[in-house]
C-alpha cells in the first residue's frame, strides 16, 4: 500500500436547520469520519440517501467547509492552504458529478467546457488546448469534433463521458465520482465503469467512487466504506467485505439488493422503515432503530469502529462477535 | 429566428427614424404657427399640425428621440447595475445580501410618482432628471430577477463543476452564471424600456418630465388632450406610436430570449387532423386466449416536430391471473410507452395505429375515454415510479384513497375511511388510522409509494401495471415493496406487468420476461430460462453488462438509436458483434421457438449451436 495522498482526519459536516419561524434542529450530515485514498487507490463510500456520503466527497474537496476535523493533501493540510495554493491544489482533485444534464453548462459548447480548467489554470496555448481537448474526449471514447457541439445534442451516457473529460482536463491526481452512473442504463452504466476503471489503470488516479449500488462498487474499488446516517458502520476491503459482511447494516444492505443469480441471494434481512432523519438520530448506535440484533446496550453509547477478525476490516458494532 | 424579424425591423425602423431625425429634413418640431393652429392634414404636414400650428409628423419622431433615449438610457444603466447587485448578492449572501438587494426592497416602498415628483423638486425637472429617477425606479427588479436566478443556479451541478476546476470568483460569476440568467435579464429589460417609455410619458403629460416646447410623446398627448374635441387625432397619433412601440420591444425581447438559449427546438411542424381521425378503421379480431392482458402488435406513433416516429412497433405481450410479466429495457426502449397506452394515458399526439389490448373481451384501444376512466383505477390499476408528483399535495392521502374507492364503490364515506385504514394496513403502514391524515410531503418516499399501492389494489384489480415503482427508491426500501408487491400478487391472483430497466429486479419479481429494444419485444419467456440461456445477443449483452460476481461489466458500444433513426433490419445490429449483412436488410420478426419463448434474431440458432459446439 501507497503512502495516502488524501487523508481526512475526524471529519464532522453539520447543516444549520432551516425553519419558518424558529431556528429548525441542525442536521448532522457526517459525524467523525476518517478516510484515507492512496495513489491509485479506488475507495468506494457506499450507503442510501440521507447517509452524508456526497457530503464527505464535497468535503474531501474542500468544496463545503468543514465543521470539524481536517484533510491532509499529499502531506499538507488543505485547511491551511492560501487562496494562491487553493488554485494550484483545485488542478489535482477534481470531480464527476451524478446527473449528466445538470453538470454541464447547457449554453456553452462542450470544447470550451472541457477547455475550462486549462484556460483558468493557464495550462498551454490555445492551439495546444485545443489538440488536448481532442486527445480528452478520444480518451472517454467520443468523436474529437464533438466538441463544437452543445450538451443537449448528446444522450446521458456521452454527458457523462464529458463530464469525466473536463475532470480530467487538469491532470488531476485524485478523483471524486459522485454516483456518476446511476442515472445511466445499465450497457451504458457498464461503459462508464470500464473507463473510469481504465482511467484509474492508465493515470494512476486516485478515486473516490460514491455509490448507493454494492454490486459496482464490489467491482471497481479496492476498499469500501458504509456508511448510515453520516457515520461509517464498517469498512475494509471490498472482496471481503462484501463476501463476509459482518454488520448488520451492510448485511441487509446486501440483502436487499436485487441480484442476477438467484443462488448468490442470501437469505432477505427486511429493514422495517425508513432511516431516521438525520436531524434527530437515534442515541448510541444510529442504526439500532432498524436492527433486528439492537439490545439496549446499543442505545447507551455510540460503538466504535474497531478491527475485526482477522483484522483487515473495521466494524462500528458492539455485538459483532457474537452475531457473526 | 423568424420570430425576430417583424419585431426587430419594427424597433430597428423607429430607433432607425429617431436617430436620423435631424438629416430627414423635417420642419422644425418646436417653430409655431398660430395661423395654421390645428389644421388637418396639409401640403407638408402629412398628420397635420397641433394646437400651437407645429407639425405634428416632426413632433412625433423627434418625441420619439427624446422617449427612447430616456427609457433605453434608464433601462440599460439600472439592467447594469441591478444585474450587478443581484450577483453580488445572490452568490456571497450575508452582508452583500443585505447591501444590495435588501437596500432594493427600500425603493420599491416608494410610490413610482412620489419617487418623482420629490427628484423632480429637488433637481429640476428634464431628461437627465427623467433617467435618474427611472434608473432608480427599475434597479430593484434586476437586482431582484438577478438574485432570485443566481440563487437558483448556485446549486447547479456544473457551476460546482467549475468551482471544483479552481475558476476565481470572478469568472464563475461572469462566464458561468451571467449567461445562464441572461434570459430572464433580457426580458426585464424589454419590460423595463416598454414600462419606460409609458412612464416618461406620463411624467412628462404630469409636467414633471421633458420641458416643453422640447417635442416628446407625453407631452403630445398633454397637449392634444387640451383640444381633444376639436382635433381628437391629434391624441391618436402619440398614442399609437406609444403603442406599437412597447408591442414590438416586448415581442422582439421574447424572441432574442429564445435565440441566446441554445436549446430552444427548431420550429414545430403541425400534425394534421387527418391523423387523428384515421386509427381504430380496422375490424378487430375476437379474443383467443385466457389471459387477463393480451397485446397484439401494438404500434405506437407519436407526431413530433420533425415528423411522425413509431416508439412501439409490434409489440405483443400477455399476461395472466396471478403472473408478473416484468418488461425490461433501457431508456428508449419503448417499455413506458406501450404500458401508457395500454392505460389510455397518453397524450393525444402519440396514437395506436395498429394493434389490439385484449382486456376481459373488450379492446383497450378501441374504447372510448369514459369507458377507459370506469376501467383505470378499477379494474386495472397503475402504479408510478414517482409517487411524490402522482400524489396531490394538497389533499391528505386518506382522502385520496377515499376517493378512488368511492370513484368505483358505492360505498358510504365513514366505509370508504374504514376500507382505506384496511388498506393502509395491508401495505404496511405502521399507525394507519393516524396515517391516513397526513399529507403527502410528511411522508418519506417509501410511505409514497405504499400509499399509491394501497390506492392500486383499493378496487381489486385484475391486472396491476408497474411503471419503475422502485427505481426512486433507495435498495432496502426497494427491498420492502419488491416484497409487498409479491405478497399482494399471490393474494389477489392479481396480473402483474412490472416495468423495470433493472434485471436484478426482473429476477427477483417476474415469472416471464420480455425484452425490449428499439420499440420491439426481441426476447421473451420465463424469468429462469431466458436469463440462464439468452439467445438474443442483446439479452446476453444486457446481462454482461450487470456488475456481479468477479467478471468486469461488460459495455455495450454505442447508444440506442432515437426513434427517428431506427435502422430497417434488425436494430440492434449497429451494436451487435454477430450482425452480418442479412441481418440489416429487412425487418425480423419475433419468431416463436416454442410454446411461451420468443426471439427476434435470425441467427439464435447457428450462435446456440456453436456455442453448444464449442
Amino acid at each position: 500500500m501507497n503512502a495516502p495522498l488524501i487523508e481526512a482526519v475526524g471529519l464532522s459536516k453539520t447543516f444549520p436547520g432551516k425553519g419558518l419561524f424558529r431556528k429548525g434542529k441542525p442536521v448532522q450530515a457526517v459525524k467523525h469520519i476518517d478516510a484515507t485514498v492512496a495513489r491509485g487507490e479506488a475507495v468506494g463510500v457506499v450507503g442510501e440517501s440521507g447517509s452524508g456520503k456526497s457530503t464527505l466527497g464535497r468535503m474531501m474537496l474542500g468544496l463545503i467547509p468543514l465543521t470539524e476535523g481536517s484533510v491532509r493533501f499529499d502531506g499538507a493540510p488543505m485547511e491551511k492552504a492560501s487562496a494562491t495554493e487553493w488554485r494550484r491544489l483545485r488542478r489535482r482533485m477534481q470531480i464527476v458529478f451524478q446527473d449528466p444534464y445538470g453538470s454541464l453548462d447547457p449554453r456553452r459548447r462542450v470544447g470550451d467546457q472541457i477547455a475550462d480548467g486549462m484556460k483558468i489554470h493557464g495550462l498551454f496555448n490555445a492551439a495546444q488546448r485545443e489538440q488536448r481537448v481532442a486527445e480528452l474526449l478520444n480518451k472517454v471514447g467520443l468523436d474529437p469534433t464533438h466538441a463544437q457541439r452543445f450538451p443537449h445534442e448528446f444522450s446521458g451516457g456521452q454527458r457523462q463521458r464529458i463530464g469525466i473529460a473536463r475532470a480530467l482536463s487538469t491532470g488531476p491526481e485524485f478523483l471524486v465520482a459522485d454516483e456518476p452512473v446511476s442515472a445511466l442504463d445499465v450497457s451504458i452504466q457498464a461503459q462508464v465503469i470500464q473507463l473510469l476503471g481504465e482511467l484509474r489503470r492508465d493515470l494512476g488516479l486516485a478515486m473516490l467512487f460514491i455509490s448507493h449500488d454494492l454490486p459496482v462498487v464490489a467491482n471497481l474499488c479496492d476498499r469500501v466504506i458504509v456508511m448510515y446516517l453520516g457515520r461509517v458502520m464498517e469498512e475494509g476491503p471490498a472482496k471481503h467485505i462484501f463476501a463476509h459482511p459482518v454488520h448488520p447494516y451492510t448485511r441487509a444492505l446486501l440483502s436487499a439488493t436485487p441480484m442476477l443469480d438467484p443462488e448468490k441471494r442470501s437469505k432477505r434481512i427486511l429493514l422495517q422503515g425508513d432511516p431516521p432523519s438525520p436531524s434527530n438520530p437515534p442515541s448510541g448506535c444510529v442504526f439500532r432503530t432498524r436492527c433486528a440484533h439492537a439490545r439496549d446496550a446499543c442505545a447507551q453509547a455510540i460503538p466504535e469502529l474497531r478491527p475485526f477478525g482477522d483484522g483487515t476490516a473495521r466494524v462500528a458494532c458492539i455485538r459483532a462477535e457474537e452475531i457473526s | 429566428m423568424k420570430k425576430l424579424w417583424i419585431p426587430g425591423a419594427i424597433v430597428a425602423l423607429i430607433i432607425l427614424l429617431a436617430v436620423l431625425a435631424p438629416v430627414l429634413g423635417l420642419p422644425d418640431p418646436v417653430r409655431q404657427d398660430i395661423a395654421n393652429r390645428l389644421a388637418g392634414p396639409m401640403d407638408g404636414s402629412p398628420l397635420g399640425r397641433d394646437e400651437f400650428g407645429r407639425d405634428v409628423l416632426s413632433r412625433l419622431i423627434w418625441g420619439a428621440r427624446t422617449s427612447l433615449s430616456v427609457a433605453f438610457a434608464s433601462a440599460i444603466i439600472a439592467g447594469i447595475i441591478g444585474t450587478a447587485f443581484g450577483l453580488i448578492g445572490g452568490w456571497f449572501r450575508g452582508l452583500g445580501e443585505i447591501l444590495t438587494v435588501r437596500s432594493m426592497d427600500i425603493i420599491l416602498c416608494f410610490p413610482p410618482v412620489l419617487l418623482a415628483l420629490l427628484v423632480v423638486t429637488l433637481m429640476g425637472p428634464g431628461a437627465g432628471t427623467l433617467i435618474l429617477v427611472l434608473s432608480v425606479l427599475y434597479l430593484p427588479g434586476f437586482a431582484r430577477v438577478t438574485y432570485a436566478e443566481v440563487l437558483s443556479a448556485r446549486s447547479l451541478d456544473y457551476v460546482e463543476a467549475v468551482r471544483a476546476l479552481g475558476a476565481p470568483t470572478g469568472r464563475i460569476l461572469l462566464r458561468t452564471v451571467l449567461p445562464n440568467v441572461a434570459g430572464p435579464v433580457l426580458v426585464q429589460l424589454s419590460l423595463a424600456v416598454a414600462s419606460a417609455v409609458v412612464l416618461e410619458s406620463g411624467l412628462s403629460f404630469l409636467g414633471l418630465g421633458v420641458v416643453p416646447p422640447a417635442p416628446s410623446w407625453g407631452l403630445m398627448i398633454r397637449g392634444a388632450r387640451a383640444t381633444m374635441e376639436q382635433a381628437p387625432m391629434l391624441l391618436l397619433w402619440p398614442c399609437v406610436a406609444l403603442t406599437l412601440t412597447i408591442l414590438a420591444m416586448n415581442l422582439l425581447c421574447d424572441g432574442l430570449r429564445d435565440a441566446v438559449d441554445p436549446r430552444t427546438p427548431a420550429t414545430r411542424k403541425r400534425f394534421r387532423v387527418v391523423d387523428r381521425l384515421l386509427p381504430g378503421l380496422l375490424p378487430a379480431s375476437a379474443p383467443r386466449t385466457d389471459a387477463v392482458l393480451d397485446v397484439r402488435d401494438l404500434t405506437v406513433e407519436i407526431a413530433t416536430p420533425r415528423g411522425a416516429i413509431r416508439p412501439v412497433q409490434g409489440v405483443s405481450l400477455a399476461v395472466h391471473a396471478g403472473e408478473t410479466l416484468a418488461v425490461v429495457g433501457e431508456s428508449g426502449s419503448g417499455k413506458s410507452v406501450t404500458a401508457t397506452t395500454v392505460m389510455g394515458l397518453m397524450p393525444p399526439i402519440a396514437r395506436p395505429v395498429e394493434g389490439h389490448a385484449w382486456f376481459g373481451g373488450r379492446d383497450l384501444l378501441s374504447l372510448k375515454e369514459p369507458e377507459l376512466r370506469a376501467l383505470r383505477g378499477g379494474p386495472m390499476a397503475m402504479v408510478f415510479q414517482d409517487p411524490m408528483s402522482s400524489l396531490n399535495p394538497v389533499h391528505t392521502v386518506g382522502a385520496q384513497v377515499v376517493e378512488a374507492i368511492q370513484a368505483h364503490q358505492k360505498v358510504s364515506s365513514s366505509e370508504a375511511w374504514a376500507q382505506a385504514e384496511a388498506l393502509f394496513k395491508r401495505v404496511g403502514i405502521a399507525d394507519p388510522a393516524k396515517r391516513l391524515r397526513v399529507y403527502p410531503h410528511e411522508m418519506s418516499g417509501g410511505m409514497r409509494q405504499r400509499v399509491m399501492i394501497a390506492m392500486a389494489i383499493a378496487n381489486r384489480p385484475k391486472l396491476l401495471i408497474c411503471d419503475e415503482p422502485t427505481t426512486a427508491l433507495d435498495v432496502t426500501v426497494q427491498a420492502q415493496i419488491l416484497d409487498l408487491l409479491n405478497e399482494l400478487k399471490r393474494e389477489t391472483g392479481m396480473g402483474m406487468i412490472f416495468i423495470t430497466h433493472s434485471l436484478g429486479v426482473v429476477s427477483e419479481i417476474a415469472d416471464r420476461v420480455a425484452v425490449m429494444y428499439a420499440g420491439q419485444v426481441v426476447e421473451q419467456g420465463s424469468v429462469a430460462e431466458v436469463f440462464s440461456h439468452p439467445l438474443h445477443p442483446y439479452t446476453r449483452a444486457l446481462l454482461a453488462a450487470v456488475p456481479e460476481g468477479d467478471e468486469p461489466p461488460q459495455g455495450i458500444p454505442g447508444i440506442v438509436p432515437p426513434p427517428h433513426a431506427f435502422p430497417v433490419g434488425c436494430r440492434f445490429a449497429p451494436r451487435c458483434k454477430f450482425a452480418t449483412a442479412a441481418c440489416t436488410e429487412a425487418p425480423l420478426p419475433l419468431e416463436e421457438i416454442r410454446a411461451d419463448r420468443q426471439v427476434r434474431c435470425i441467427r439464435w440458432h447457428e450462435l446456440t449451436s456453436t456455442e453448444a459446439a464449442a
